[in-house]
């Protein structure tokens, strides 16, 4: 009992230690920002090395089988995890990922069991960058992606990927059946969900006083906050906004929804103070913006700080998109085996909740949620409840559509201008 | 191969010496022309062949012949940020170089023994990234920084500098001032001061020292540090996308958003390449501009 609590203690700690400000998108130019980055991971990984991970005890060295759900589900903590390292593992792995996206501790941990000497990270700040990588020619060269899952399709059918090894992943048992066998990925053959979340409507309720539960609602609140408005600077999540607010699809390609879209987009453009995806949160937190159309990264924070507890993220009622992060296995990576083991490793229960509380997303793994910080486990906003999870709408891949393309780069150059 | 057979037949000094000079020119040029070849060039050339194409199912790329790319780059509706690129290009050029003159002018004149001190510490900033540099004037001009000052003093809290357009121009010149000031200083440096004296021996005022032997004299420090700014000023998109908020939204913005957005690389490489044939023309005709100048002037002075 003693021991649980203390297990408790140290997670919390862990998890108020460790929270990173960045959003989950990172830095735009993350290469150049590298060195903020590291300087942020040192900070964060001090912080994580002064406590005890809860599941950095050594693993016993007879391979037993991972605790099953039911198991787990146990008035307990659940058995200490162990690990079936393969005999077969390489000594590296390189992963093409967004910016701080896995826990730092989580890495060493991998990297100290299943002996595996060099781990590179490299990051992208957004899906078309990462395409375009790929596109260009850089195949061969990392064995682990984590493409958003509209994206999954025309990277298997380029042969960016190639299909994971079910054998090799036992752990995919513990993912929620709502995020299996879905449009991106049918067959559950080339995606392992990772983690998931929403784009919605941030407010800080001091200075706006009107009720924001709607997109209709925010869209007209805009001219009234003129100059004060802050959007993420992404084109199928600020197709949103409009479209849901008229009863559209979010992903509509019909010429006449999107030609309302755009009506309703150029209205607003000259109100907005900056379409911003890397700082979004600072603008917030100074009030330079008062509302904003966001992701939650470095949102949910901010109401844990007494100067910006008025700070609320609201999913509207007209339904909003789900995007949901996935795990791919690139065509002929250098390193197959050492890349399974790791998409399993992470998928492990107790090793995904300390990602579900270092990253602050949701997590598809029904077993990781019993070691979760209920605080996060019951936030709204990070887990949403099932009448709201019905009105989500999951992102498809819009990129063939030229008439949103044009939009997008009309509304561009019409902010703030006018 | 062959050159070092010849060179190996070849009997009587003369030409033997003058085909090793050929054979060591052509070696030491070289690895500049590989590079100019491979790293100019020929990506010039694939955007060029791009620029026809159309694109493909996934983005990307995907050959064909259309002037399509072409109408759309310069639909009259589309054409701004072509405008917004021009007028800050300029602008800030010019401000580079009202900024640079009086520096470049002292530093060469009266730096004395602190010379190479203040060329230094023109320096210094180039060894943090640009990028974090231009982070940190998001700081300096911020609502808790000069902004939210100036608005204390003046009593308008919805007083902002971030995200318009001379935040913009701040942050260019700052970034590009450097580029301006080497070239006029290594003119002026070089200059021969006894002319100078000769001028002021000769009746001549200060300004008019200035106006008719300094500023003709380091017109190719000028013409040098212009262009240096004013071609990577017209592709410049970070400053505005991080100062300016996106509010300002320049031909490279729109170059960003056509590659790695809408992925649609035929697009982007037309306006590409329409920029590129703006940036020669400019260049081409401000060089004209200059040389004319001076060429009037080196007649007046015979």
């Amino acid at each position: 009992m003693a021991d649980k609590d203390m297990e408790r203690y140290v997670r919390q700690m862990r998890w108020q230690l460790e929270r990173t400000p960045l959003s989950r998108r990172g830095f735009m130019w993350a290469s150049a920002m590298s060195a903020t980055a590291a300087f942020l991971a040192a900070c964060s990984g001090g912080g994580g090395a002064a406590t005890a991970a809860p599941s950095s005890a050594a693993p016993s060295t007879a391979p037993t089988t991972a605790p099953s759900a039911s198991e787990a589900a146990v008035e307990s903590l659940g058995p200490e995890p162990s690990f079936e390292v393969p005999p077969d593992i390489e000594k590296e792995l390189f992963m093409y990922n967004w910016g701080d996206y896995v826990d730092p501790n989580n890495m060493k941990q991998f990297q100290e069991v299943f002996g595996v000497d060099k781990f590179t990270y490299d990051t992208f700040d957004a899906n078309d960058e990462m395409m375009a990588k790929f596109q260009g020619g850089a195949t061969g060269q990392w064995d682990i992606c984590c493409p958003t899952m509209n994206y999954v399709p025309a990277m298997r059918d380029q042969g960016f990927i190639q299909k994971y090894d079910k054998s090799r992943i036992p752990n995919i048992k513990y993912m929620d059946k709502a995020f299996m066998g879905q449009w991106w990925d049918p067959t559950d053959e080339w995606a392992v969900p990772k983690d998931w979340g929403t784009t919605g409507i941030t407010v800080r309720t001091k200075d706006v006083k009107e009720p924001v539960t709607t997109w209709r609602q925010f869209l007209d609140l805009i001219p009234q906050y003129s100059g004060k408005v802050v959007f993420v600077n992404s084109a199928d999540d600020v197709f949103i906004a409009p479209l849901k607010a008229n009863g559209y699809s979010l992903n509509s390609g019909v010429k006449e929804e999107l030609d309302k879209a755009r009506e309703e987009l150029l209205k607003v453009a000259p109100h907005i103070l900056a379409l911003d995806s890397n700082t979004y949160q600072d603008k917030i937190r100074t009030e330079e913006a008062v509302l904003g159309l966001t992701w939650t990264g470095g949102i949910l924070d901010l109401r844990d700080k007494p100067e910006t507890k008025d700070v609320e993220y609201i999913i509207p009622d007209d339904g909003t998109v789900f995007w949901l992060d996935t795990w791919v296995v690139l065509a002929n990576p250098p390193h197959p085996n050492a890349a399974h083991a790791f998409i399993n490793f992470i998928q492990e229960p107790h090793i995904q909740a300390i990602e579900t509380e270092t990253n602050r997303y949701a997590t598809p793994n029904d077993a990781a949620k019993q070691f979760i910080d209920p605080k996060l486990l019951n936030d709204k906003a990070m887990f949403v409840s099932d009448d709201v999870m019905a009105k989500l709408e999951a992102q498809k891949d819009n990129s063939a559509n030229t008439q949103r393309q044009d939009i997008w780069a009309e509304f561009n150059q019409k902010i703030g201008q006018g | 191969m062959t050159i070092s057979t010849e060179v190996a037949k070849a009997d009587d000094e003369g030409p033997r010496r003058s085909r090793r000079s050929a054979l060591v020119t052509g070696l030491l040029v070289l690895p500049a022309s590989a590079w100019y070849l491979i790293l100019l060039v020929l990506p010039l050339l694939i955007v060029l062949v791009m620029s026809f194409g159309n694109k493909g199912r996934f983005g990307g790329y995907e050959p064909a012949f259309t002037f399509a790319n072409y109408a759309d780059a310069l639909d009259p509706n589309r054409i701004t940020p072509f405008v917004t690129s021009l007028v800050l290009a300029l602008s800030g050029t010019f401000l580079c170089l009202l900024t640079a003159l009086p520096i470049a002018y002292y530093i060469a004149t009266r730096g004395g023994s602190r010379k190479s001190l203040l060329i230094v510490l023109l320096i210094v900033p180039f060894w943090t990234s640009f990028l974090i540099r231009t982070y940190a004037w998001l700081t300096i001009l911020g609502p808790e920084g000069l902004a939210g000052f100036i608005g204390d003093v003046t009593g308008d809290s919805s007083f902002r500098i971030l995200g318009t357009p001379w935040a913009v121009l701040l942050g260019v010149v700052y970034g590009y001032l450097p580029l301006m000031v080497f070239p006029i200083y290594v003119t002026m440096e070089r200059m021969d001061r006894t002319l100078i004296e000769a001028s002021k021996d000769l009746g001549a005022t200060r300004w008019a020292t200035f106006r008719q032997v300094t500023l003709p004299i380091t017109a190719t420090g000028l013409i040098t540090g212009s262009i240096l700014v004013f071609i990577p000023l017209m592709g410049e998109y970070v400053v505005p996308a991080i100062l300016g908020y996106g509010r300002v939204f320049l031909i490279g913005n729109q170059l960003v958003l056509q590659f790695l957005d809408s992925r649609n690389w035929p697009q982007g490489a037309a306006r590409a390449v329409v920029l590129i044939l703006i940036m020669l023309v400019s260049v081409v005709f401000y060089l004209w501009f200059v040389n004319r100048g001076r060429r009037t002037r080196d007649v007046s002075v015979v």
